[in-house]
Parts: structure tokens; C-alpha cells; sequence
């Protein structure tokens, strides 16, 4: 099972970030989530930032995916870089992220 | 009423002294101090507590919840009331206060920081000669975290002029109050925070599934999305969808009524090119009063985007722009800008408008949801009350 994400999708309303933290810690907060909502809001240039165990970072840029980089950017060193979490654990097999995201951006596969 | 356990809240409120540079936290442990679900009435209760002439900003309940669009906090201040969307409302809510009162006066210009529970002013005569989105910028860079949350003043806010907007994140739409006026005779430039800290709820799994099932059972009434067209006509004309780069959802909302139009470059540009492409467009009297006035939308977008920058209420500026006589151009924007003491607030309804009942909106507003997006699914309060034991622990009354 992966999780895949097609980032036209998206609509950057963050539900797959604190989802993930709710699953993980049984808290709402975007700082331990395994994904990343990159936000450039002035430019209008928004993605995600997963990070797996099989593929390493999965960085969704509107321009496209791409796996196993770094993630450019995720809030500054103010924020808890992506680097830093744990990587998605899958929800134990039903991925809440895929669950909620209401435009199905984030999509199951396997 | 529900219990001190302080699910979805941090249990603080902070009052920060900007004549003194003092602040004061207490600690909410008391149910009773809770006795009412509505932030705004809370706010209320503040603004009179400490002393009536005070800025409170506070979220509802429900802000950053998985209750479809929980995504607003609020602004009250001198009997003015704005809310606050995108993700400021969640960025309010974890940054470790449930409300915060800012109180008197600073003696000199600057921005109020707060994040993990800690509050300060920090100085900024600088930004004087700064517009809005380059005091954002500048707070951002400087306090090295690109997704702070800026209430920001432009200079049009600094010379407490009554039309001036404070600016949400480079966009505007949220304030149609002057609220902009109400930080600029303070001495504030701006109000920034991050939320880092992290939220309980009283049954985790629970609360997602039955925010969830009333999330899909949303969307298949609503259908497709289509940005701010969605929500407006004026989003429907040929010239507006044409400059239409990607709808914008606020935290939470599954039917977002943000359209980002490009008009600095191709609208279809996928690439992180240009810095400053276009404008976030959710204010329909804004764009309304642009439309009517005879620009087109790419020159509606464009006099956004200078209203944005000085902090000017848009339909005010376009309105005095037209009083002049003539056709309405950008230059006679650019020369009403200039004068802000020839402009009075407009006094045209955003958000406020969104509901056709009384109290409605205030009842959602209140609870940290979207009056937008409620009025467009129906605000039931009973609906939202069954929320109540999963996200508070016990059963509450609207």
C-alpha cells in the first residue's frame, strides 16, 4: 500500500496535516504530522511534502511529484522540519489523510 | 457548559499592555468561565473587563476542528467585528492563547509577536515607509518562519484613516469595519503569530468519522467547485475565468470560495515564477464595486492588489473613484489612494452578508465556523450541536 498524490488536486485546506497528527499523537497540531502543506501564499504556490519509509520524501509540486529529495522548504527553522518527523505510518492501513481530502488528492494505491 | 478538561482550547487568555509593554496570563481552569460557547460574547465580556477600549482576538470553539470550514477566529474592537480566515484562525488557536486582549497604547510603531504562549512587541519604525505586503514579508523573514500569520496595517491603517483594511496574509476581504484605523491608533503595524503548540479532543475517532460523513454528505450536495464563482456571479464573467489560476481553500473547507487570479503572468503557469503574480479574490463587494464601476477584471485585480497594499478598503476607494466623475482607471486609483482623507468607509458588508436571518451569522461566526460556507450547506444548530460529546466531552446547547 502507498499513498499517491496528484497535487492539481489540492486546494491547500491542510485537513491531511492535522489529521495525521490526530492519528499519530491523538492531538490536532500541524507539527508532527508525516505530511507537509508548503504554502506560498503571495505567489499562490501551495503542495505537499509526504514522508514515507519506502520512498523518502515525496515532494508534490503543482509542476509534478517527485520522490526521494528534500523538501525545499517547510515553514523555515521556526517549524519543525519534515526531516525531522516520523515518516507516514499509513494509519495501520486506512489512511486518514485519504480519507478526509475532500478533493481526493491524496489517493491510496495497493 | 462543558468541562475543564480543555478540549479545544489552550485554558489562557493573555492581555498584553502595549503602554507598558506588560503582560498578564490567566489561566482558564474554571468551567464556569466558559459558560459561554460564543467567542464573540466572550470578546465582549473582555473588551469591557479590561477597561472598553481594548483590540480581543479569540476563536470559537470549533476553530481548527474537523467540522467542515472551522476555520475562523475574530477581531473585536471599539464595537467592531471581523472575522479572520484562511488559517489564521488555526494559527490563532495553537499558538497557545485562547484570547488575546491588547490594551492601551504603544509609544512608538511596531508589531505584536506571540507563538508557543509567549507574547511581545517588537519595535518597527522602519516599516513606515512599507506597504502591507512588505511589512508581511518583513515580519516573516525576520522572525524566520514563512507561514506566520500577519494582521497587517498598510499606511493607510498608520494615519487611522477610517476606510483602512487590515490586510490577512496579503489579502483583503475579511475587514469591512476599518478595523486597520483601530491598530493604527494604537501604534500597531501589524499582529503576528504562529501556532505550534497542539490541540485534544475529547473522542479523536469519533469526531473524525462524524466530521467526515457530514463533510461527504457537503460535497455531494454542493457538486463541483468552482472557486469563488461558486459563491458569486460576478466570478462567472469570461474575463474573471480566464485569469483564474487555482481556488484557495481556507483550513477545513471543502468548497472553497478563493480564486487566485494571475495577471502578472500566463494564468496557467504552473511554476513558482513570478513573486507577486496576482491576488487571492474573495471579497464580493470589493470586486462588486470594481465591476460597476467599468474595470475589467484583470484592472479589478490590479486595483485589489494596490488597496492591498495601502490597506485601503477597496469598494470605499473604487466608490470615491467614481464620485470623481469620468471613467474609473487604475491612474484615478492610484490618485484617490494618495488622498486617504477624502475617503469614507463604504460600509459594504462581506462575510456579514452571508446569512438572510439574523444572528445566524454571529451563531457561526462565533463557534469558529465560515459563515460563508454555512449559509451555502445550511447552519443547523442542532447539527452542529451533535458535535458536542466527541469534540467537548459533554453535551452543549446552541
Amino acid at each position: 500500500m502507498r499513498l499517491r498524490i496528484e497535487p492539481l488536486k489540492c486546494i491547500c485546506c491542510g485537513l491531511c496535516e492535522t489529521v495525521c497528527s490526530l492519528n499519530r499523537d491523538s492531538v490536532l497540531t500541524p507539527m508532527t504530522s508525516s505530511v507537509i502543506l508548503h504554502i506560498e501564499d503571495k505567489a499562490n504556490y501551495f503542495g505537499l511534502v509526504l514522508k514515507t519509509k519506502s520512498e523518502g520524501l515525496v515532494v508534490a509540486r503543482p509542476e509534478g511529484v517527485s520522490t526521494g529529495q528534500q523538501a525545499a522548504g517547510s515553514g523555515g527553522p521556526g517549524a519543525k522540519p519534515i526531516l525531522l518527523r516520523e515518516p507516514c505510518d499509513l494509519c495501520g492501513g486506512e489512511p486518514k489523510c485519504a480519507k478526509i481530502c475532500p478533493t481526493g488528492c491524496i489517493i491510496v494505491e495497493g | 457548559m462543558w468541562r475543564a478538561e480543555m478540549y479545544l482550547r489552550n485554558g489562557r487568555i493573555v492581555t498584553f499592555d502595549l503602554s507598558t509593554g506588560e503582560s498578564e496570563e490567566q489561566e482558564v481552569t474554571d468551567e464556569s468561565a466558559w459558560d459561554n460557547l460564543s467567542s464573540i460574547k466572550i470578546a465582549e465580556k473582555l473588551a469591557v473587563g479590561s477597561g472598553g477600549n481594548s483590540i480581543i482576538l479569540g476563536t470559537g470553539v470549533l476553530t481548527g476542528s474537523f467540522v467542515p470550514a472551522a476555520c475562523a477566529g475574530l477581531v473585536l474592537a471599539n464595537g467592531r467585528l471581523i472575522p479572520i480566515l484562511g488559517f489564521a484562525g488555526l494559527e490563532l488557536k495553537l499558538s497557545g492563547f485562547d484570547f488575546v486582549v491588547l490594551k492601551g497604547k504603544a509609544s512608538e510603531q511596531g508589531y505584536i509577536w506571540f507563538r508557543d504562549g509567549i507574547i511581545e512587541f517588537v519595535p518597527a519604525q522602519a516599516f513606515r515607509s512599507m506597504d502591507s505586503w512588505q511589512r508581511t514579508d518583513k515580519i516573516r523573514s525576520d522572525q524566520g518562519d514563512g507561514e506566520i500569520q500577519v494582521l497587517c496595517n498598510g499606511p493607510w491603517g498608520d494615519g487611522g484613516n477610517e476606510a483602512a483594511q487590515l490586510i490577512v496574509d496579503h489579502w483583503g476581504g475579511e475587514d469591512k469595519f476599518g478595523m486597520g484605523a483601530e491598530l493604527g491608533r494604537r501604534n500597531l503595524v501589524a499582529i503576528a503569530f504562529r501556532g505550534m503548540g497542539e490541540l485534544e479532543l475529547a473522542e479523536p475517532d469519533r469526531h473524525f468519522e462524524d466530521a467526515f460523513l457530514m463533510m461527504r454528505e457537503h460535497i455531494g450536495r454542493l457538486g463541483a467547485n468552482d472557486g469563488f464563482a461558486s459563491y458569486t456571479q460576478l466570478a462567472k464573467r469570461d474575463d474573471f475565468a480566464r485569469l483564474v489560476h487555482r481556488h484557495v481553500a481556507c483550513y477545513g473547507c471543502p468548497y472553497p470560495c478563493r480564486s487566485f487570479l494571475k495577471v502578472y503572468e500566463e494564468p496557467k503557469e504552473l511554476r513558482l515564477m513570478a513573486k507577486e503574480p496576482g491576488y487571492l479574490h474573495y471579497d464580493i463587494p470589493g470586486l462588486s464595486k470594481a465591476f460597476e464601476s467599468g474595470l475589467d477584471a484583470k484592472d479589478a485585480t490590479v486595483a485589489l492588489i494596490k488597496c492591498a497594499k495601502a490597506g485601503a478598503e477597496p469598494a470605499s476607494v473604487i466608490s470615491k473613484a467614481a464620485s470623481l466623475g469620468g471613467k474609473v482607471s487604475l491612474e484615478k486609483i492610484d490618485s484617490v489612494l494618495s488622498r486617504p482623507a477624502e475617503v469614507k468607509l463604504a460600509k459594504m458588508l462581506n462575510f456579514e452578508a452571508s446569512f438572510g436571518v439574523a444572528g445566524q451569522y454571529e451563531a457561526c461566526l462565533g463557534l469558529g465556523l465560515c459563515p460563508r460556507y454555512w449559509s451555502k450547506v445550511g447552519f443547523d444548530k442542532t447539527e452542529i450541536a451533535s458535535f458536542s460529546e466527541s469534540t467537548l466531552g459533554t453535551q452543549f446547547s446552541l
